[in-house]
């Protein structure tokens, strides 16, 4: 029996999305000449950071076993939520941007407790609760967005730490300590357990429904984060931020080795995914596509990795089983 | 020529050979049994047998020809696999004959009312009390597996049907009825390939028999020509004792204490249990499926609410309906259904084990994975769990490993008492006498241990007494080693008895 060399990457599928996700950057720095310039690589970074934050949270949630599909929304409200209390209400951005946090905290909770105590599957009840969240937003607003957003905070979005986007280096720090707690604390563990057999998770005294409330609250805090820092970055409250922010993760998070099902990936993995995701989308734009053609290009090449993926997977699975 | 027959069979698994230069030869109207430990290569072979997976060496003859050539060979071969593979939102009747086309059915319109009158005739056939209209998710485990080997049957291409342990959920009138099944199929030049762990079963039914021992065929002939013994020897290789009893003989400080009381516990399914669990017993609970003996214990360790009664640990109230608390209180229950409620199946063995470690393995800096791999090292050292490494998951483990693994963990926790339901369901009989024995230490240790089990024969050789339940009740209690079976098999199906001293 010849050792298989890609059952490396099976055993290890962040090896495997890691890889795929250098040799895009290395096609696209062939590809295009404008790809390596520090201005394109900063505007792939501060762009990545939002979709990844949410993609953080909504992968602890996958590994768990649930999925929300407001947390697009929630990312919205609790940007405008931000942009008026700061100007329509005068508050301090070190008071308002908490203030917001918590709101995505509140709205993560009420995701939570429903799906945990109704015993609710989480991907319907969060497209109604996608409704109110969306709704509220568009209540507050009426669709107008809310500028002279304090120029205090505009830090935060546009800013840069040592010649790296802000945003960015906000991902990679929340990024270091999930990935530390999922991998290396009781608290970690207890997520895959939970996504592999809720159960048996119950009959070791895990308790499940405390963990997975607490997970939709993570996941909230995490879109209010992004939306904050899109508000920073646009300098305005957008009450259409957090659109994008739907599908995009989730779509990630199985590039990057979570399955819809729960138990298995790392945020780590998910991250390289909307990396991917994120690289695409701008050669895309280098490349000067059509923006009417944009959907469907960028559609077509995430609909490949992931055939890519499953599709190696079943066939080194059945060798392997 | 044998209908059916496999020449130098083989199958090669990335670092592993499951199966090697295995013959089988099997005959229409004979019933062959399938010996061998749970990982010996039954399960592969089988798989090969029914097309689903494909050999890496040799050849299978269906009827004289090769289903490499024309697979369509395969709807030769029926299977009824452990598990329920049911769907439990159909229909009784639609789980019956699906796929249509196969069964007849149309393809493309299905009638409803004939397809539900044609089930009847075949429910009765097998002694199904369920209705052909009724869900499947409504229905008893026993109607299940019944059901299960019924589908099977509606193929009307069937000449071989592979049952693989059919009899695992279901009671003495039920395997009666099942061997019935199995006889009316044999006597109409059927072949049938038999798999059981059971050896009063295999004896009772079977004609020819074929022992797989590490993936290789170890002997082959008829019955007959052997007893309980040989056999074993056969797949096990070497001399298991099974006729011992494993009921603990040193007496632990304290002996005959009440470690658990309970009094009065109702819950879904059962009513009014009162028993007490003494220090140095296994205290064993006898029953019919869906007795609602899994329910008494579930309730007692908190997975399922009590509607009334209350329990007492060692003199001390016992918070009922927190599973972590029971846990923490040094309560562990070792569930019946191993998938469903033991492992993480995705999650390697060290995982599993690990998880309930991390008062040893965790600290501030987090889980140290060197003192995890230390201390899972020596849990599967001190249950013999065979795996090629700690990293494999666990769902590749066979059902004996999984559960001395599940043993592990839960005993590295420290319980005071434990609860072991149906922990022999699917395990060979050398992994057999090993849970018997560790049940044995456990108990002599001054761990209280309480075995729900359907088996009488394994309740006899390990409890010290037994505890009878019948619909919910408890029928008696009695002392193991001086009580008829009769007396048991009556309290069983809900025969009052007084229950004695003990």
């Amino acid at each position: 029996m010849r050792p298989n060399p890609l059952k490396a990457l099976v055993v290890n599928p962040l090896a495997g999305v890691f890889i795929a996700l250098v040799a895009i950057f290395v096609i696209s720095a062939l590809l295009s000449p404008y790809f390596m310039t520090g201005y394109n690589l900063s505007v792939v970074t501060r762009t990545l950071a939002f979709v990844g934050l949410v993609t953080i949270g909504q992968a602890s949630l996958m590994i768990l076993g649930e999925i929300d599909l407001s947390l697009g929304v929630i990312g919205g409200l609790c940007g405008v939520a931000a942009g008026m209390l700061m100007v329509n209400l005068g508050l301090s951005p070190w008071i308002a941007l908490p203030l917001a946090l918590l709101l995505g905290a509140a709205c993560g909770l009420l995701n939570g407790v429903l799906v945990s105590l109704l015993r609710l599957h989480s991907l319907v009840l969060t497209i109604g609760t996608a409704g109110i969240f969306g709704g509220a937003n568009l209540v507050l607003t009426r669709g107008v967005a809310i500028t002279n957003i304090p120029k205090e905070i505009q830090v935060f979005g546009r800013g840069d730490l040592f010649g790296i986007p802000m945003p960015f280096v906000i991902m990679i720090v929340v990024l270091a300590i999930v990935s530390f707690i999922a991998a290396k604390t009781p608290f970690g563990r207890y997520l895959y357990a939970i996504g592999n057999n809720p159960a048996a998770a119950r009959m070791l005294g895990i308790k499940v429904d405390r963990i997975r409330i607490l997970v939709f609250v993570f996941a909230g805090v995490m879109a209010a984060l992004a939306g904050l820092l899109m508000v920073a970055r646009l300098g305005t409250a957008q009450p259409s931020i957090g659109e994008t922010w739907v599908l995009a993760p989730i779509a990630a998070a199985v590039i990057g080795g979570v399955t819809t099902t729960g138990g298995v990936g790392t945020p780590l993995g998910a991250t390289f995914g909307a990396a991917i995701i994120g690289i695409i989308e701008n050669i895309i734009v280098l490349f000067g596509v059509s923006p009417y053609w944009q959907g469907i290009v960028s559609g077509v090449i995430v609909v490949l990795a992931i055939s890519f993926d499953a599709v190696s997977r079943r066939y080194l699975r059945s060798d392997a089983a | 020529m044998a209908f059916l027959e496999t020449h130098g069979l083989g199958r090669d698994f990335p670092g592993v050979s499951a199966l090697n230069d295995v013959d089988l030869s099997i005959e229409l109207g004979r019933v062959h049994v399938l010996a061998g430990e749970n990982g010996a290569g039954k399960s592969t072979l089988v798989k090969l047998l029914t097309g689903t997976d494909r050999p890496s060496r040799g050849s299978i003859s269906i009827d004289g020809k090769d289903p490499a050539e024309d697979p369509s060979l395969f709807r030769n071969i029926a299977y009824v696999p452990q598990e329920l593979t049911l769907f439990p939102h159909l229909s009784v009747a639609e789980n019956l004959f699906l796929p249509y086309d196969r069964t007849g059915h149309g393809r493309n319109i299905v009638n409803r009312r004939r397809l539900e009158s044609e089930a009847a005739t075949v429910l009765a056939r097998f002694g199904i009390t369920a209705s052909p209209a009724a869900f499947v998710r409504t229905i008893s485990v026993p109607d299940q597996q019944l059901l299960q080997i019924a589908r099977a049957s509606t193929n009307k291409n069937m000449k071989v049907l592979i049952l693989d342990e059919p009899t695992s959920s279901l009671t003495s009138t039920e395997v009666d009825r099942v061997f019935q099944v199995i006889s009316g199929f044999r006597d109409s030049e059927h072949a049938i390939i038999f798999i059981s762990h059971k050896m009063d079963e295999v004896f009772s039914i079977g004609d020819d028999c074929t022992v797989l021992r590490n993936g290789e065929k170890v002997e082959a002939g008829h019955l007959a020509d052997t007893d309980v013994n040989g056999l074993i020897r056969a797949m096990s290789g070497e001399t298991i004792h099974l006729g011992d009893t494993f009921r603990p003989e040193v007496v632990p400080p304290g002996d005959g204490d009440a470690i658990l009381t309970v009094r009065g516990l109702s819950g879904p399914h059962f009513e009014n249990v009162d028993f007490d669990l003494k220090r140095g017993e296994i205290l064993g609970f006898a029953g019919l499926v869906g007795a609602g003996r899994s329910e008494v214990m579930q309730t007692i360790f908190g997975y399922i609410k009590a509607t009334a009664g209350a329990v007492e640990m060692e003199g001390k109230p016992w918070t009922l309906g927190d599973t972590a608390a029971s846990i923490r209180n040094g309560m562990i229950y070792l569930s019946e259904e191993r998938k469903q409620h033991g492992i993480l199946p995705l999650m390697s063995v060290r995982d599993n084990i690990g998880i309930s470690l991390y008062d040893q393995t965790a600290s501030v800096f987090g889980i140290s994975a060197r003192k995890e791999r230390a201390c899972v090292a020596d849990i599967i050292k001190a249950y013999d769990i065979k795996t090629s490494s700690m990293g494999k998951q666990i769902m590749f483990l066979s059902g004996g490993n999984q559960q001395k693994a599940l043993i592990g963990r839960a005993m590295a926790q420290q319980p005071r008492v434990l609860i072991f339901d149906e922990p022999t369901k699917g395990i060979d009989v050398r992994t057999k006498a090993e849970i018997y024995r560790i049940m044995k230490g456990l108990a002599e240790q001054g761990v209280g241990i309480i075995l729900v089990s359907s088996e009488m024969e394994e309740l006899r050789k390990c409890a010290t007494r037994i505890v009878t339940m019948h619909s919910g009740k408890v029928t008696g209690s009695f002392d193991a080693a001086g009580t008829s079976n009769e007396t048991l098999v009556g309290a069983i199906f809900g025969k009052e008895n007084t229950p004695d001293a003990a």
